[in-house]
């Protein structure tokens, strides 16, 4: 039952605001701050009059598609990520910078997610997840395209609801009161790992094929600006 | 409020929030939020507790059955957790009520102008996709299966994506033209 509560609560990816500590998220504000710069500095490099408005279509695209809600088995349903699409039109560190604005929007502008669990989400989903994806995509790529981007991007979505679960089992043993009650998120990985990977099997799979239909459109129209 | 006082005030009080374990206190908080908000308080309370009833209460609830389960008392945690969560999307909604966050970013113009930019093309993708999904609608006759329902969905989007890119370089053009994009 605690399982299986905690999976409806979690299938949405990202983690909002109230469920992460301080312990967890100054720490990942450290490390990510300087990941932002790094990224900003490529992208200024490289944002010319071409990739401006494609860039800013394919965030606009990201932000709605996770707002997209794939239908789970048990009546559930979770949201599509966008990440990896992110990552195989434009590289790694630009997918990371988009998708970090996309967070961001969703917590300033529309009030979703969360601003505390930002630097977490960011480095999970759009970090770790938007390298997954080109790592993958680039080490299957004599499979041929169609399953090296299924792969990468369902293997993306897993990683990163992987990192996350682990975050959040992590809650109970990072803040607790002196008497072990837990201050943030109480489940442990015993419920976190299944609760969050078990339904982003689902989802990975149906955000891949999307993926993949997009990828092959911007292919087409050559949009692909691929080293990242 | 001075709107870029309001985002740093907004981002500060959240800090601080899950910096207090004190159910009294975040209680207290959600007393202050409400009272202060002014006019507008019952829709922004209503607002907030929507949007974090559906999670407050599947993990209230999973917590609940663990701590039956195991024998240990739930209560102030469950009081913590809820306070906590309800006073963090109570600070949330006011700031993007009374918040202009395209003002607060004043005198960042590129964080200013990316804002803007994909602000105008989430706007543009969900006016073509209602116009397209009325169009389809309005073409049908009877009502689709879901194989066709994808299908459509699938061109549609490819559709919208191809105008919306250019919508967007045409803006950028524009903007270019302008001056708008020189550093």
């Amino acid at each position: 039952m605690a399982r299986a509560t905690a999976s409806r609560a979690l299938i949405g990816m990202h983690i909002p605001d109230g469920l992460i500590s301080p312990q967890t998220y100054l720490p990942a504000l450290a490390l990510a701050a300087p990941l932002w710069v790094i990224a900003g500095r490529r992208l200024r490099d490289r944002l010319g009059d071409e990739m401006l408005p494609r860039l800013a279509v394919f965030t606009a695209l990201a932000f709605l598609l996770s707002t997209v809600m794939l239908p789970l088995p048990g009546g559930t349903s979770g949201h599509a990520v966008g990440v990896g699409l992110l990552a195989l039109v434009f590289g790694p560190w630009t997918a990371f910078m988009a998708y970090s604005l996309v967070l961001l929007l969703q917590a300033v502008v529309v009030g979703a997610g969360g601003i505390t669990a930002l630097p977490v989400n960011a480095l999970a989903i759009g970090f770790v997840g938007a390298w997954t994806a080109v790592a993958l995509y680039r080490g299957l790529g004599l499979l041929g395209e169609a399953p090296a981007v299924l792969l990468a991007v369902w293997g993306a979505v897993m990683t990163s609801a992987l990192i996350l679960a682990l975050v959040l089992g992590l809650q109970p043993w990072l803040a607790h009161a002196p008497d072990g009650t837990p201050r943030f998120f109480p489940f442990g990985p015993a419920v976190t790992l299944p609760a969050l990977l078990i339904p982003h099997a689902l989802i990975g799979a149906g955000e891949a094929a999307l993926t993949l239909l997009i990828f092959r459109h911007a292919r087409r129209r050559r949009w692909l600006a691929v080293r990242g | 409020m001075n709107p870029r006082f309001g985002l740093f005030a907004w981002l500060a009080a959240v800090v601080a929030v899950t910096l207090v374990h004190e159910p009294a206190w975040l209680a207290g908080g959600c007393a202050a939020v409400v009272v202060f908000s002014g006019a507008g308080r019952t829709v922004l309370l209503v607002r907030a507790l929507r949007a974090v009833l559906p999670i407050l209460l599947l993990i209230s609830a999973g917590y609940l059955v663990m701590s039956w389960l195991t024998a240990t008392p739930a209560w102030s945690f469950l009081l913590l957790l809820n306070l906590r969560v309800t006073l963090l999307a109570l600070l949330t909604g006011w700031m993007l009520r009374d918040v202009r966050i395209e003002r607060a970013l004043q005198g960042w113009p590129r964080a200013q102008r990316w804002l803007s930019i994909v602000r105008v093309q989430v706007a543009t993708f969900r006016r073509l996709a209602g116009e397209y999904r009325d169009a389809v609608k309005s073409r049908s006759t009877v009502a689709p299966t879901l194989w066709q329902r994808y299908r459509a969905g699938a061109a549609l989007g490819l559709a919208v994506l191809d105008k919306a890119v250019y919508n967007a370089e045409a803006v950028t053009q524009g903007m270019r033209s302008r001056g708008a994009l020189d550093e």
